[in-house]
Parts: C-alpha cells; structure tokens; sequence
C-alpha cells in the first residue's frame, strides 16, 4: 500500500491547475481550513468559462480545478446539482476532508444562485 | 533527486558508521551476547566498552552511567517512568511543557492517569520556559523536572543549567531530552547539573534502533526498570545488548567529538544562507528565538500560504511541517500552538533542518522552491 497521500491525477491538477483564475460572476466558500472561490461566465444558460480560485490542502486545489473542468460547457442547473461523490473516487480524497469538499459544493450551489439571479 | 533537509528527524549516517556498522556485523569477535561469560562473550563485552568510552568521552560521563536503549523514546520513557516510580513514596509531582517531544508528553499523560500531577508550564512566544514560573511550580512533592535541551521544531534552546540548579538544590530529578543537541552542542554531563540525559544515535549520524539514557551517580538519583526479562545493564534495562549497533553508536559519538565544532561552525553558515534567502518574502516570520537555538533547525511562518499545499509545492525539497512522529495527521503543531500561534499560523509553518552533508547547492535551491512556492500558492488564494 503506498503512503502517498496524493494521486497522480491530484499531482497534475496541484502542480499546474489549468482552470486557475477569474470569471465575470463569483462565489465564495469557507470553512474547514479552506477559501473556495469559484467564478463562471455564461453563454445563454450555459457555463461557458469557469474558473476557481482557492486557499486550502492540494485535495482541495484538485478537486476546484476537476470540478471546472467537469462544469465547464454545462448547462447552468448542473452548479445546484453537482455532486462531489465522483471528485472524491477520482481524487482518493481521504474521508477525514470531506468537510472541505463540502464547502465546495456549497460554493459551487451559491453561484448558481447569483448567475440565477443576478 | 531529494534535497534532504529533515535533519531533525533523523540524520544521514555518516559513511564511516555505516563501515564500521558493516563491519561490527560481520565481525567475528562482536558475534556473542556480551553478557556470557565465555571467550566470545568477553570479546563483545570489550567492543561495548570501547563504544561507552567513546559516549563518554563526547558527554564527559563514565561509562557506567550509560543505560543503552532502543532509542531516545524508550530513554524519555525509562527517565519519566523509571525516575517518577523510584521516587513515588517521596511525591508524585512532575513539571514539564507542553513543547516538549511527544515521547515526554504522552508518558506524563500516562503518568497522569497512574494517579501522579503534572505542572504544564506555558512557553512565552519565543518557546523559552519562563524560569520564574519554572521555580514557583516547584512543590514540597515535586520528583521530577522534565525539560528538553533543543526543541525538535523550532530548535528553541532551554537554560538547562539554571534550570538544573533550581532542581538541585531541591533534590529534584532533572531529566533533559537531549536528543536533538548532544553531538551537535558542548554538553558536559559531569559538570552540569542534570540528573537523567536521553539521547538517540540517529540524530547525530549513527544508526537508527540505538541510543542511550545517562544517569547520574547521586544519592535518590536512580531509574527503576520499566521492562522485565534479564539482569542486564545493572537491571535497569533488560534485553541483549545489540552490540553492532552499539559499536556504530560509538562510532558516531567519537566523529561527533572530533567534528563537533567545525559542525556548528558550518550549520550556521548554512542556516544564515537560508534565512538571509527566504526572509524579505512578505509575510514571512521566525518561530523560534533569534539567539537562544540551535542554528541546524529553522522553523519558517509564512501568511497566505497553507502548509500541506507548500510542503507538497517544495517538493523534491524534504522538509517537515511538525516533528515526524505528527506529520501525517495533518493537525497544527501543537508546539506552536504552545508558543500562542493560531492555528492558520502554525499549519503554514515548515521545519528546515540540515547539518554535516548539507550543501551551499541545497540550500540555494530550497530557497528557490521556497520562493516560488509561496509566490504560486498566494496567486492561487482568493483575494483576503
């Protein structure tokens, strides 16, 4: 069994998280340690750019980069529906950081509420 | 390729140990349990010797004061343990800090539920104990005191030798973990003042599964055994002594002897270089206390910046966010934490520790990864 806490997907997307920086309308989520600011652009009820900032563990860095990702060409109702069950498989995030992925869901629901209701 | 500076964990072994390792293990004369008495036996018993005066003659203590062990955590152990047992019909009072190794704190815990009371004296800022706190938690019932010469983290030094006298003068055990100072700092153990010395070999470039408890010839200064099984050591600890392991000990003490100065000399250099690199960042600040450390330990703050992220950003650089024993539970040092850092303080802080091998070429590039790392991760945070 291998001691390394992180994953080759979560090296890549820690060492260079190609959905790093800032969109037009923005969320923020704390709590757990962690700072999650999400932001997107939309396109007529579409994620066109999304796009993340954050302050927390490279889990947290991983799965804000994975989510864009995965977000990004979405219609907007997938920000509320978004359920971070397959970042924690893809990431192997250990059960004792699901807090800080929570705040992210959360984070990711609350710009969905801002783009709905600008 | 790692860039190794984790010296506070353990040390590189020097290659001489390493041969005279090899060597003691295949050595016919070092083959048989030092405690038989036949020719064999004989023999090992004299490489043992050798190894204690050469222990000795870097403590200045006879070897007859020196209690192998598995380790400075078993030492800390039998101190704590052995120390506070002999002495219980005297008193069951002990005094200690929150800062000190994991393997003091967790053994007064235990003393604690054994029915003794522990005095957890607070650090000031610095990690320095306040003497005069020190001295007024010394009761009528107080055994023993228990407080460590370099931290592990900050590399903090304590005034051992008032602090001792303060005991002495008490008739109160004063036991010192010196793991992280002896080879690397003049310790003189017959003319100080402390009573119980625990010390590791792989701190100080020897092999890893051997180190030693020294107990001062003093009357009501005495260890009882915490292990069962065997009339060696005096009965103060039982067990076969691994004699390979021993003679590399003794080994590594007798480079320390002579190396010692030029050591230090070098740590400082080294240690000037890294701080001088990484301390105009903004942001960044010391734990620790200027003057009063061992200069092979750095420990570096740093806002906006989380911890696990910038250990895992400095990478090949091997550094620690705590002591090794706590570095996978992720949770802040509770020795920072000691010193009244908060919390998002201490999980930024990185440990740097370096010595013998450590060269100008590592440092540069710590620095380097230092830089970049704390510059990419602040660009990644949301603004404050």
């Amino acid at each position: 069994m291998s001691r390394d806490p992180y994953n080759t997907e979560v090296r890549q997307r820690f060492a260079a998280p190609a959905f790093a920086g800032r969109a037009d309308t923005a969320s923020r989520g704390r709590g757990q340690g962690v700072d999650i600011e999400f932001s997107a652009s939309c396109d007529d009820q579409r994620i066109a750019s999304m796009r993340f900032r954050a302050y927390g563990c490279p889990h947290t860095i991983a799965a804000c980069d994975l989510a864009c990702e995965q977000l990004e060409g979405q219609p907007l109702a997938a920000l509320a529906s978004f359920s971070s069950d397959g970042l924690m498989r893809t990431l192997s995030v250990p059960v004792e950081k699901t807090g800080r992925i929570l705040v992210l869901e959360d984070a990711l629901r609350d710009l969905n509420s801002r783009l709905e209701s600008p | 390729m790692t860039i190794y500076l984790d010296y506070a964990a353990t040390t590189p072994v020097d290659p001489a140990v390493a041969t005279t390792l090899a060597d003691a293990m295949a050595n016919p004369a070092m083959l048989a349990n030092p405690s038989a008495g036949h020719a064999a036996g004989r023999d090992s018993e004299r490489h043992v010797a050798h190894a204690a005066d050469q222990l000795g003659a870097l403590l200045q203590c006879a070897p007859s004061q020196i209690v192998w062990t598995s380790g400075a955590t078993e030492a800390d152990n039998l101190a704590l343990l052995g120390g506070a047992r002999y002495r219980a019909r005297r008193g069951r009072h002990l005094v200690t800090m929150p800062t000190e190794h994991k393997a003091v704190t967790d053994t007064c815990r235990q003393l604690e539920r054994d029915g003794y009371s522990v005095t957890w004296l607070t650090p000031d800022a610095s990690g320095r104990v306040d003497l005069a706190e020190l001295e007024a938690s010394l009761r009528e019932d107080t055994q023993l005191v228990s407080i460590m010469h370099v931290n592990n983290e900050t590399g903090v030094t304590q005034d051992i030798e008032t602090i001792g006298s303060l005991c002495r003068a008490r008739d109160i055990l004063f036991h010192v973990d010196a793991a992280q100072s002896v080879g690397k700092l003049p310790l003189d153990f017959a003319d100080s003042t402390i009573d119980l010395l625990s010390l590791s070999a792989h701190k100080m470039y020897g092999p890893k599964g051997i180190g030693a408890l020294v107990v001062a010839d003093r009357p009501g200064c005495h260890v009882e055994p915490i292990l069962y099984g065997g009339g060696q050591q005096g009965g103060r600890r039982p067990g076969t002594l691994p004699v390979p392991l021993i003679v590399a000990f003794g080994k590594a003490a007798q480079l320390a002897t002579t190396h010692m100065a030029a050591d230090l000399e070098r740590t400082r250099e080294l240690r000037d270089r890294l701080w001088q690199g990484i301390a105009d960042l903004d942001g960044v600040t010391l734990n620790g206390d200027a003057e009063a450390h061992y200069p092979g330990i750095l420990n570096v703050g740093v806002d906006g910046v989380e911890g696990e992220s910038l250990l895992l950003a400095l990478d090949p650089v091997c550094v620690a966010t705590g002591s090794a024993c706590n570095s996978r539970d992720r949770e802040p040092s509770r020795v920072l934490r000691s010193m009244g850092r908060s919390d998002t303080e201490a999980q930024s802080a990185i440990r740097f520790s370096f010595g013998r091998f450590t060269r100008d070429d590592d440092i540069d590039e710590a620095v380097a990864r230092y830089r970049d790392a704390v510059t990419r991760l602040r660009a990644l945070a949301p603004a404050a």
